[in-house]
């Protein structure tokens, strides 16, 4: 029987009965992300009904405990304003399962427990487990799941997975992830997140180019020149950061999963469909077809890499990546990369594809800019009224979520003058209303079931199949590419620039 | 001189007071006299009333929407007892802030007609859109005077309040003509509907429960808790839940039966309550089953409670929505198109 009073849920959809099981549950992703992002699905009553969820982690820890640290984080966390009367009845379905993640027996009293949920309740309930652990633990917790049997839901039930980034650190990694994965769960269950996805600009790339006429007729090599995509971080390696980011470096931490996200949904085809395959199969596509680079003389005529020196930002003084924390003195690690990338398509051809990301820049700041190609001819203008006149569109991805678009006008006067002015929509001034934080917006999704804004196992082999070469070229080879450097504070390496400046165009002004 | 029924206080509020044709030019010198203003707009937002005693809760309204939904907002007061002088018009800027400075700004023009007409409320409307938005109008008078085709087949969203009306049952036969009219392509909301979502909401999460779900044929009385003054409020909500238990209405009157074509009728019992929320409460009951869904007094939450045969559970929902701000704010959210209230006109007819 359906619920008949699903109609009133219009713009909604409401997930059914859930537990949700966290492996990491003391860990930081749990206190300031999942934790908030759950209370706030329950604020907005997007919570299903008999929700539960099972912190599972090796401290010995009451569930009053739990809960306690749990409300700190959510008062200093949440985005809406943490109500008492709320949280008491929130915290109520929140329970603390102690074990090793590598001991049988923990699972299988975990197994114990959600059978004991599910008497309570009356009925199976549905399952989610989030490998929200350190992604050397994915192995063992999922064979252990396995062993235990809960990967195989109850009669009618779903069990499904969420894995957090990164997902593996090459190619041969991520394999082996997606094989002990796909003997556990099947892909249709498994979720990889990509909380660049849950952002509401990404998820606005797709309505701006496909619901408005305007666009997608001119987004392609006739009347585009190219696109440039930033990701810069005015931060370093604060907060011990360093001693994961020197094992993982710009490339692998933000260009193989978060920047080929963002292209791939500026360069897709229109899906046939919305449907999480439709759209997938799409942006697996784009990542196909990225020209590859091979060998260290097309690396390094394509990709600069490069480390921050000492500098200061924002007026404080920086140390150089090297002498970060947790750093190791002789890393050779890039916190800086630029990319020249081809999207070898009848669309895209010609068209470049410029990626920079960065740490210890002037500013934060994820943006996509595409820039159109100058009109053939301006019957009134010559050559030079022209310069630096293309019509740009800019995807504001954070912060100050937002599109501009700069178009040409003709200065008031006599004289026939052309200014450059900027058209400028901003999510916060037209919406007053918070969007969603991405966590709350994946975390829902993968109990309705929708993987669209996940990444699929073929997309993530294939980004790590292009970005492997890459790595490869840089510290395999004899003769690897240059480490450039950079001064904290700057937009990055004189040979980023350079890149650009050899086809004859500039990094974008932020 | 103001007007017999307005003060020159009640007019101070309304912002600067300017001459209907420099209407345009006025709004350009304001925003010119602060740079940094970010002037946002995503619907022109129009409220029509005759009552002079609603222009202060209008205002506030007013405020408090453009805080979430950045528009141009209209305010109409037509005063049916007036001297018939020329109309007056005002302008404002409402300003929310942004990193610290009060910089979002959304444009009120305020028009006050002494026994305008018809055509006169049109253009009022019609000469002061932002163009190219669409227009959401909030009719607080009655449907049967001055709200003629000309000017719904221009809106986009009609709000009404249903539990104000003083002749529910001619304001509905005025509704559903013009919903029929031929020009007409607008979508009617009515704030006592939207009253009860949170109620709704919360019997749609309880039902999600496929114990509770499977107690639902048992079900043979529907109880509603309103405050004074909501009855409306109660009897669409009341006469929703049937229909989606398959109901048809058999008979009207103080406890109003619905028949179902397999399984027990259903009674519709409707109380007032001295004080408290629109609707506080709203209980389905029947053999080995009870679900109540409940708000407590000033409550942002509502807390439903169901007994099942062998199971009871408890859930809490959000319940943020109740003043009339918050009520039009959740209407501006929404996307257009088939409301589900326009399908409850005609058994609402019937009730009233
Ligand atoms: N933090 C973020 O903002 C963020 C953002 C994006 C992605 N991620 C990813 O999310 C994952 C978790 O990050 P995190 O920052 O939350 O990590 P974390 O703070 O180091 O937490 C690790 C968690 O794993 C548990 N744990 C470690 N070894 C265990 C063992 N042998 N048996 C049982 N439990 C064990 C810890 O439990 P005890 O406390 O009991 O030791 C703790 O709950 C990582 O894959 C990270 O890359 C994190």
């Amino acid at each position: 029987m359906e619920n008949p009073f699903q109609e009133t849920l219009f713009h909604r959809n409401q997930a059914e009965p859930c537990t949700m099981v966290i492996f990491g549950a003391t860990g930081d992703l749990t206190h300031r992300k999942l934790i908030p992002a759950l209370y706030n699905l329950a604020a907005s009553g997007d919570l299903p009904p008999h929700f539960q969820c099972i912190g599972f982690a090796r401290r010995d820890k009451t569930d009053p405990d739990f809960r306690s640290e749990l409300e700190t984080a959510n008062r200093k966390y949440s985005r809406q304003t943490h109500s008492d009367e709320l949280w008491q009845r929130f915290e109520q379905s929140i329970h603390y399962h102690r074990s090793e993640f590598q001991d049988l027996e923990g699972y299988r009293s975990l197994k114990d427990a959600l059978d004991r949920f599910d008497q309570q309740r009356g009925a199976p309930a549905n399952r989610l487990f989030y490998l929200a652990s350190a992604p050397e633990f994915f192995k063992p917790i999922l064979e252990l799941l396995k062993q235990a049997g809960l990967n195989e839901a109850p009669e009618g039930r779903w069990a499904r997975v969420v894995c957090e980034k990164p997902f593996g650190k090459d190619l041969t990694t991520a394999r082996a992830l997606n094989e002990v994965v796909s003997q556990t769960f099947e892909e249709k269950d498994t979720y990889r997140i990509d909380h660049y996805l849950g952002k509401e600009t990404a998820q606005n790339i797709m309505v701006l180019r496909f619901a408005n006429a305007l666009f997608e007729p001119n987004w392609n090599s006739r009347y585009i020149d190219h696109v440039q995509i930033t990701c810069a971080e005015n931060l370093g390696m604060e907060g011990g950061r360093g001693g994961y980011y020197d094992t993982a470096g710009a490339l692998r931490d933000m260009v193989q999963n978060h920047l080929f996200q963002l292209l791939s949904l500026v360069a897709m085809e229109p899906p046939t469909d919305l449907s999480a395959d439709s759209v997938r199969d799409e942006k697996v596509k784009v990542i196909r077809s990225l020209r590859r680079w091979v060998g260290p003389e097309a690396v390094g005529h394509n990709v600069v890499r490069a480390q921050y020196t000492a500098g200061s930002v924002d007026g404080v003084e920086r140390v150089g990546y090297r002498q970060e924390d947790r750093v190791n003195p002789e890393s050779n690690t890039e916190c800086y990369v630029a990319l020249r990338l081809y999207v070898d398509t009848w669309r895209w051809q010609g068209v470049p594809f410029y990626i920079r990301v960065g740490k210890q820049l002037p500013k934060k700041a994820t943006e996509i800019s595409v820039h159109f190609k100058k009109p053939p001819q301006v019957p009134f203008a010559t050559a030079s009224m022209l310069s630096n006149s293309e019509n740009t569109l800019v995807i504001r991805i954070q912060p100050d979520e937002g599109i501009a678009l700069r178009i040409l006008c003709k200065q008031p006067g006599q004289a026939l003058i052309m200014q450059p002015v900027k058209m400028d929509f901003q999510y916060s001034s037209s919406f007053g209303k918070a969007s969603p934080e991405a966590y709350e917006r994946l975390l829902l999704d993968a109990m309705l079931g929708d993987a669209t804004l996940f990444a699929r196992r073929d997309e993530v082999e294939n980004a790590w199949k292009f970005i492997d070469e890459l790595e490869h070229a840089w510290h395999q080879s004899a003769h690897p590419p240059p480490m450039c450097e950079y001064p904290a504070g700057s937009w990055g390496p004189k040979e980023a620039d350079e890149l650009l400046a050899q086809d004859g165009r500039q990094w974008r002004l932020l | 001189m103001p007007p017999p029924q307005l003060t020159d206080i009640d007019l101070s509020r309304l912002g600067m007071e300017v001459p209907l044709p420099r209407i345009d030019h006025a709004l350009k010198e304001l925003w010119e006299q602060d740079r940094a203003k970010t002037r946002a707009s995503l619907v022109n937002f129009a409220i029509y009333t005759e009552d002079p005693c609603s222009l202060a809760r209008n205002m506030e309204m007013l405020e408090s929407i453009t805080a979430e939904h950045a528009c141009r907002a209209i305010l109409i007061l037509n005063l049916p007892d007036g001297n018939a002088n020329a109309p007056r018009a005002y302008i404002n800027a409402l300003c929310r802030p942004y990193q610290g400075q009060q910089v979002v700004c959304s444009e009120q023009l305020c028009f006050i007609l002494e026994k305008g007409t018809a055509l006169q409320v049109q253009n009022m409307v019609f000469a002061h859109l932002d163009a190219d938005l669409p227009l959401v109008l909030w009719w607080q008078g009655s449907l049967t005077q001055h709200f003629d085709e000309r000017l719904h087949s221009r809106v986009q969203t009609l709000i009404v309040d249903s539990s104000r009306w003083t002749d529910p049952a001619a304001e509905l036969d005025a509704l559903s003509e013009a919903l029929e009219s031929r020009t007409s392509h607008f979508d009617v909301r009515d704030l006592s509907w939207t009253r009860s979502h949170f109620l709704r909401l919360a019997l749609a999460g309880c039902f999600q429960d496929a114990q509770a779900l499977a107690q639902l044929p048992q079900i043979d009385r529907i109880e509603i808790s309103h405050a004074k003054g909501q009855r409306s409020a109660g009897l669409l909500l009341g006469a929703w839940v049937a229909g989606r238990m398959q109901g048809e209405l058999q008979s009207a009157g103080e406890e109003p039966v619905f028949a179902r074509p397999d399984g027990p009728s259903i009674t519709l019992h409707l109380q007032e309550s001295p004080d408290g929320p629109a609707l506080s409460s709203l209980t389905l009951s029947g053999m080995n089953v009870q679900i109540h869904v409940s708000r407590d007094g000033e409550s942002r939450f509502v807390h439903v409670c169901a007994h099942c045969t062998s199971h009871e559970h408890e859930e809490v929902f959000p319940a943020d929505v109740e003043s009339d701000a918050e009520l039009i704010g959740e209407q501006l959210s929404r996307a257009g198109g088939r409301t589900l209230y326009a399908s409850m006109i005609p058994v609402l007819r019937r009730l009233v």
